[in-house]
């Protein structure tokens, strides 16, 4: 169990990025070309990589207050039908140059609101990406849609379900009305209750399900009610997010008063609350903010060494190159990273053009691979074997990171890790705090690079 | 229905396969609900272009058979098919029924093979479409292959709502279910809601929701016994619907 020190919650909880990539998309740069992604995807078909596709769907029926993602809010259907001749035309694009043999172990639909589009639609983009990509048939493959409850019947369900998807992701944010009031997205509990239901009786593996604390006025009290009732559900993964609230730089967090937001120290009351409960009904701390019943497969994966980081987060197919589609998607082709158009005309004009929608991207050095193993290997197995990496990257790791290794005194003496010059092992606590041991590691984070992150806690 | 049945059957000639003649959709009752639905009157011409009018089928003809090479789905025009799996016993397992206006075959789009049987219930004619033209069609006519897609994803609800009718619901709930899908059908095509024709048997209707044919019997006994029904042979009239539905369990 995890003693939830508020204390070190507090002084380790400033600055920090998720390390779904490393570098993080903040060093994405425009001096990279359709050349550097075409070869990286070569690579991979050389290399038999597996797949994983990520289709996102920017629209929204209503805008929620709190959003901070790549989406447009409108109820002109027309939109969908015109973003979605596109979506298809990138598949095709890009699986003109991947090796049909590779198989497609993961796939996500997030957005927006994939579920916005019409059962006709959803049908479409499945039978497309099937018709180019190797989709798997038997189940095996982990396919998820996030899914807005409010969206949703029983037969988009059975429908979502019968294309394939097994897993489910759902936004449930927080279950108190006058909070849903204060976010725009009203959907009582008896609403999720349902669309739960219909989840569990077409059979899918597993449902995920996002919270977010540190919303208009909400309370310590408050949110636990919320886990109380979602507790209920038992649903297989939970992620407790926080919400950063930039109205500065997210122009509809101005819809929220600053004076409802619940402040620092009752955040930290929330969290550390939440946290509780749900290690008391049985979840794991995965990491960070991330919490799986043991009989998930993301906790047995954590448990045999196998589970991985990418831009979906915890993830169990990482040795897969991730393709992206739509707009803002982000690729990670190996040693590649490559993030598309974010802004939707830009990235339909590419596609129209016959061009790659890329917009930035990245090309890891061998300095940087060595840093994404030893962070990833830290994010997920909780642990380090410095003579692996040594072994791996023919270091000596002690070395190269001389350091920053010294900096774990600092870390060790806080309860954070245990170090032994052989292994670095986060702590109960500091797998909840493993961003901040995972800094000490970036060097982009070294040269005073402090920027607008979200807060770790 | 009967007698457009009849005049199907004496306007067609000769028992090779599909014969080809051209099939008129501006002339079809069905065209609200079928396919042309989804065309403008100036498109109607390239689609009557692609579809055949089949051959009547007599009942228990098959129309394909599981594992056949998919070349075309088919509407059906009039009459009734069921379509079936078998088990490694060599058992029937009934897996759908086709009604007027509604598609079958597009279980062989994803494999290029048939995955069932299709059997006609009783008298039927069958519309073929050939798919390869059907696909080419759609990319000229966006519309088309909408619906198209529409089609398929009913089809894809329907089965994985018969997987959730069998392992979860009561017997009763199985056959209430049915029933409402029917009489929901039938009113799609302008027919009555509260008066329907079961095309297929009891058997039939036990093999598809997995009930023994004697439950069935039954349970349509003592539906009428509480005033939900009237039964006479084939023939059934839903007097409550609100006590079919399960007061609201079930959708209407």
């Amino acid at each position: 169990m995890t003693e939830w020190n508020t204390d070190l919650i507090r002084r380790y909880g400033s600055q920090g990025p998720r390390y779904t990539s490393y570098p993080t998309a903040l060093q994405f740069h425009e001096e990279v070309t359709a050349d550097d992604y075409w070869q990286a995807l070569e690579r991979g078909n050389l290399a038999r990589r597996p797949l994983s596709l990520y289709l996102h769907i920017p629209f929204c029926q209503h805008v929620c207050y709190y959003c901070a993602c790549n989406r447009v809010v409108t109820a002109d259907t027309r939109r969908a039908d015109q973003y979605l001749k596109r979506i298809l035309r990138e598949l095709s694009m890009k699986a003109e140059r991947v090796d049909s043999q590779r198989p497609v172990l993961q796939m996500h639909w997030g957005g927006g609101t994939p579920t916005y589009l019409s059962d006709a639609q959803m049908t479409e983009l499945v039978y497309h990406t099937a018709r180019q990509f190797h989709l798997l048939e038997d189940d095996r493959a982990d396919y998820s849609v996030e899914i807005d409850p409010r969206t949703v019947t029983q037969s988009r369900i059975g429908l979502l379900r019968g294309l394939g998807f097994n897993r489910a992701s759902l936004g449930v944010q927080d279950l108190d009305p006058r909070v849903q009031e204060a976010v725009n997205r009203v959907q009582p509990y008896s609403m999720i209750e349902e669309v739960f239901g219909w989840l569990r009786d077409f059979g899918y593996r597993s449902i995920n399900t996002d919270l977010i604390y540190g919303l208009p006025w909400q309370s310590e009290t408050s949110l636990a009610r919320t886990v109380e009732q979602l507790l209920c559900l038992r649903p297989e993964r939970i992620s407790l997010y926080n919400y950063a609230h930039l109205p500065a730089r997210f122009k509809v967090q101005r819809q929220i008063s600053e004076q409802t937001l619940p402040s620092a120290e009752e955040k930290l009351r929330m969290f550390s609350r939440a946290g509780e409960m749900l290690e008391s009904a049985g979840y794991l701390l995965i990491g960070m903010d991330h919490f799986a019943l043991p009989t998930d497969a993301l906790a047995q994966a954590q448990q045999s060494g196998t589970l991985h980081r990418n831009f979906q987060g915890y993830s169990l197919h990482g040795d897969a190159d991730l393709l992206g589609f739509g707009t803002s998607a982000i690729s990670a082709l190996g040693t590649f990273y490559g993030q598309n158009q974010k802004s939707i005309e830009e990235w339909q004009s590419d596609i129209d053009d016959n061009h790659l929608p890329l917009e930035r991207g990245y090309l890891l050095t061998q300095d940087d691979q060595i840093r994404r193993d030893l962070i990833t290997t830290l994010l997920c197995q909780m642990e380090v074997n410095l003579d692996a990496i040594s072994r791996r990257w023919n270091i000596d790791a002690r070395q190269y990171f001389g350091p920053e290794l010294m900096q774990m005194n600092r870390l060790m003496q806080d309860g954070l890790v245990e170090f032994d010059w052989k292994t670095l092992r986060l702590t109960a606590i500091g797998r909840l705090l493993a961003r901040a041991v995972a800094m000490v590691f970036d060097v982009w984070q070294r040269d005073g690079l402090k920027r607008h992150y979200s807060r770790i806690i | 229905m009967e007698t457009t049945q009849l005049q199907l059957v004496s306007n067609t000639t000769g028992r090779s396969a599909m014969s080809q003649h051209r099939t008129s959709c501006n002339e079809c009752s069905l065209s609200p609900i079928c396919l042309p639905l989804a065309v403008s009157v100036d498109e109607l011409n390239d689609l009557e272009e692609i579809m055949r009018r089949g051959r009547p089928l007599k009942r228990g003809e098959h129309l394909f058979r599981a594992s056949d090479q998919f070349e075309s789905v088919f509407a059906v025009r009039s009459g009734a098919v069921k379509t079936y799996a078998l088990s490694e016993e060599g058992e029937e397992q009934v897996t759908g029924f086709y009604l007027p206006g509604e598609i079958v075959g597009m279980d062989g789009i994803s494999t290029a093979h048939h995955m069932s049987s299709a059997k006609a219930l009783e008298t039927s004619s069958v519309c073929e479409i050939p798919f390869s033209r059907l696909e080419d069609l759609s990319s000229r006519i966006p519309s088309l292959q909408h619906h198209f897609f529409s089609l398929m994803s009913r089809e894809i609800q329907a089965d994985r709502e018969l997987h959730m009718l069998l392992s979860k619901k009561s017997a009763d709930d199985r056959i209430a279910s049915l029933l409402l899908s029917l009489s929901a059908r039938q009113q799609r095509r302008g027919l009555s809601a509260q008066r329907i024709r079961l095309p297929m048997s009891r058997y039939d209707i036990g093999n598809y929701l997995g009930l023994a044919v004697e439950t069935v019997s039954r349970i349509f006994t003592r539906f009428q016994q509480q005033g939900m029904l009237a039964v006479e042979g084939r023939e059934i009239e839903i007097l409550n619907r609100e006590s079919l539905c399960g007061n609201g369990r079930l959708r209407a």
